[in-house]
């Protein structure tokens, strides 16, 4: 499985959400990372054929994909950030409907769904309605329906944002369970997510892709240090001015600073080791994710 | 597929109440209907229902046959002779029904009579109690001349082409006479309700059907349903077929329980009988029979049905918006009745969809196009035109939603 994406571009009206982005992808899990409104959802519904890309085009194995049509979202799986649903049915026969929608015939959906619900942890709500759900367990019926039709591409907008911390390390195992010879884009701005999963990382930042590569060559590739240094509480906020921190901790003796700098930041400071945390701050100015910094 | 699209339609709550809304405006509208058929009894008293649709139907039937000299002459001695009766001359209302019930047997006879004893735009209700017996021979040339009449006058002059006056008075001659006369108040009945039953039937069926293709935008299971492999081709025909299956089985359910019920209870004699025979059919130029009526009826508000809900669905396909769609029926049923008292559109409202759904009253107008030297009523072109249209609309619906773009 190969995606091409040339010069793929968005515009809404003069604002370009998605820009010229030109990238290849093949069988792995590529983690999608970038703030709120980088454009990331923009770029998955155009790999779903959800909106047409105002310039550029997207291949897979080298076939136009709206050309493709049916044969191309026959491949394609796809948990978008806001997952919506039909309330009322149950989650038994809105997963059986869907097979439907992906042209799965009756005796194989029926099979295909009694195990999907089994693996995503569903199997005592199989006959409750969707609607009654509670956040988690739709998220998880949410990949069951990406997952009916053995995708060989699979898109994850945003799979575990508002999970608690537990369903979150839950959610991810199953992706990373799921995620076997099959082309796995996931979308998310918080790093743990994609450093556990990800093999490849693409930073998203206003429309474009700023840095790829594993977590080590980004890690690599940044062009100054982490320092480590444990301060009074009196120069917290002049440092804070002055340099990028990236975390901050209270302790008896003072507080400890995490700050991204190409020079010692103070006299006592120590070199750490770059994490993605600090790329993410680096690169995108704000600190990775709401919740979840610490897992 | 088809059957998770019937089962998403009413899986909606809204769906749910307006089958409610539609069940109870039904039972309403047919006790209406059933309850405009009165009969009075010696005593004066009126009563309706069964028992006194099977009495009318004794009384009138007594007229049953063709309505030749002799039979009108009879009816004037007839009426004569009440009208002499203490009965009908006291002040007293309670007599003069009792007056009126000895008259109900012939009234429909009578009605007529004074149609055609009075000039075309007019009627009078005493004008029979004044017919000659010399006079009641000409009854069914004067229903001719009345229209000949009306056509010279000045009101009507200039609203005709000289083929249209040719036409209407072609038809009119055409009608066979003498008229086959028997009770056919179960026909009346049926048709001075169902524009109520099928207007209210369509306007309640625009809810579950503006769901169809907009509730997936507000569910949000829009990115899932487009992005699927079927998503922009198979299940979009399942929709438009689930809001045809919605249409037409709900349609014909209503159609077929108010038939039942109706003509149940006041009979289906007088299906051979002339609308002209009636009240209302008096001067229609279409000459069909109360039986040919009813199949207009009920076929005209399918068609009509099917053309204003696969619009419904099409604006809703187009807008993803429930509430605008919902606003089509609603539209289309009163616009015109607003406008209707503005003449010069009159031709053109001839030809709106909301005819197709009281086609019983729509045979009663004076609407006629001409193309050519070819004239025409409304009612074939309107047959001809919403199916017509229909069929147009389903590809434009299927394209506009499978083209559909997540935003
Ligand atoms: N339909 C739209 N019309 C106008 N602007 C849009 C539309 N969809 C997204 N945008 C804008 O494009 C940018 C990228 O949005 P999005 O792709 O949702 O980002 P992300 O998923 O990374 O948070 C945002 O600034 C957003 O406001
Ligand atoms: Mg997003």
């Amino acid at each position: 499985m190969k995606m091409e994406l040339d010069n793929l571009t968005k515009q809404f009206g003069a604002f370009t959400a998605v820009d010229h982005i030109s990238i290849t992808m093949s069988n792995g899990v590529y983690g999608l990372l970038g703030v709120n409104g980088a454009g990331k959802t923009t770029l998955m519904r155009m790999l779903c054929t959800l909106l047409k890309p105002t310039e550029g085009t997207i291949y897979c194995n080298g076939r136009d994909i709206w050309e493709m049509d049916s044969d191309y979202r026959r491949l394609l799986g796809y948990l978008p950030q806001e997952f919506g649903f039909y309330p009322e049915f149950s989650v038994q026969d809105y997963l059986l409907y869907i097979a439907a929608l992906k042209g799965i015939r009756p005796a194989v959906a029926r099979k295909r769904v009694k195990e999907l619900i089994m693996k995503v942890g569903l199997a005592k709500e199989a006959s409750h309605k969707m609607k009654k759900l509670s956040g988690g367990m739709k998220r998880r019926a949410g990949i069951a329906q990406a997952m009916l039709n053995d995708p060989q591409i699979l898109i994850l907008d945003e799979p575990t944002a508002g999970l608690d911390p537990n369903e979150r390390i839950r959610f991810r195992n199953l992706i990373s369970e799921l995620s076997e010879e099959r082309l796995v884009l996931l979308s998310t701005h918080i790093v743990s997510d994609v450093e556990y999963i990800a093999n490849e990382i693409w930073m998203m930042q206003e429309g474009k892709i700023m840095h790829q590569g594993t977590a080590e060559q980004i890690i690599a590739s940044m062009p100054v240090a982490v320092w480590e240094c444990l301060v009074e509480k009196q120069m917290v906020s002049a440092l804070t001015k002055r340099y990028k921190v990236s975390n901050l901790k209270t302790e008896p003796a003072g507080v400890t600073l995490r700050i991204i700098s190409g020079e010692k930041p103070c006299e006592q400071a120590k070199r750490a080791d770059i994490t993605l945390e600090d790329v993410f701050l680096y690169y995108f100015g704000e600190k990775a994710g709401d919740e979840d910094v610490a897992i | 597929m088809l059957r998770y699209e019937v089962k998403k339609v009413f899986s909606r709550t809204g769906s749910k109440i307006a089958l409610l809304i539609l069940t109870a405006a039904f039972a309403l509208t047919v006790f209406l209907a059933v309850g405009s058929v009165e009969y009075v009894d010696e005593q004066g008293n009126s009563s309706s229902g069964i028992a006194a649709a099977r009495r009318l139907w004794e009384d009138k039937n007594k007229w049953a046959g063709e309505i030749n000299e002799d039979v009108l002459l009879n009816m004037l001695a007839k009426n004569r002779e009440i009208n002499a009766s203490a009965e009908y001359l006291s002040s007293d209302y309670m007599e003069n029904n009792k007056a009126y019930a000895r008259k109900q047997g012939f009234s429909d006879i009578r009605d007529m009579m004074n149609y055609a004893f009075t000039a075309f735009r007019e009627y009078d209700y005493y004008r029979v109690d004044s017919v000659t017996d010399e006079e009641v021979g000409s009854f069914y040339e004067r229903r001719i001349s009345n229209l000949a009449d009306w056509l010279e006058s000045d009101e009507a002059k200039d609203m005709y082409s000289e083929e249209e006056k040719k036409f209407l008075l072609a038809r009119y001659q055409a009608l066979k006479t003498p008229f086959y006369y028997e009770y056919a108040d179960g026909w009346k009945a049926f048709t001075e309700y169902a524009p109520t039953i099928i207007m209210l039937t369509v306007l309640i069926l625009g809810f579950p059907i503006s769901g169809l293709f907009a509730s997936e935008f507000q569910w949000k299971a829009d990115a899932v349903f487009f992005s699927a492999k079927l998503g922009r081709n198979k299940a979009v025909r399942a929709k438009i077929g689930a809001g045809i299956l919605i249409v037409t089985g709900i349609y014909w359910m209503v159609v077929f329980l108010y038939s039942a019920v109706v003509f149940g209870i006041l009979g289906t004699d007088g299906a051979d009988c002339a609308i002209q025979t009636g009240l209302g059919g008096w001067k229609s130029f279409y000459n069909i029979t109360y039986f040919e009526s009813y199949l207009l009826i009920i076929l005209g508000g399918y068609l009509g049905s099917l053309f204003m809900l696969t619009l419904v669905m099409l604006v809703s396909a187009k807008t993803h918006s429930a509430v605008i769609s919902v606003t089509v029926p609603f539209a289309l049923l009163f616009i015109p009745s607003f406008l209707s008292g503005i003449s010069v559109l009159s031709k053109v409202l001839g030809l709106l969809p909301d005819q197709l759904l009281q086609m019983g009253q729509a045979v009663c107008y004076f609407n006629l196009y001409q193309t050519g030297s070819a004239v025409t009523g409304a009612v074939p072109i309107i047959m001809t035109l919403y199916p017509v249209l229909f069929f147009v609309m389903l590809p434009v619906l299927y394209q506009v939603y499978r083209k559909t773009q997540i935003k």
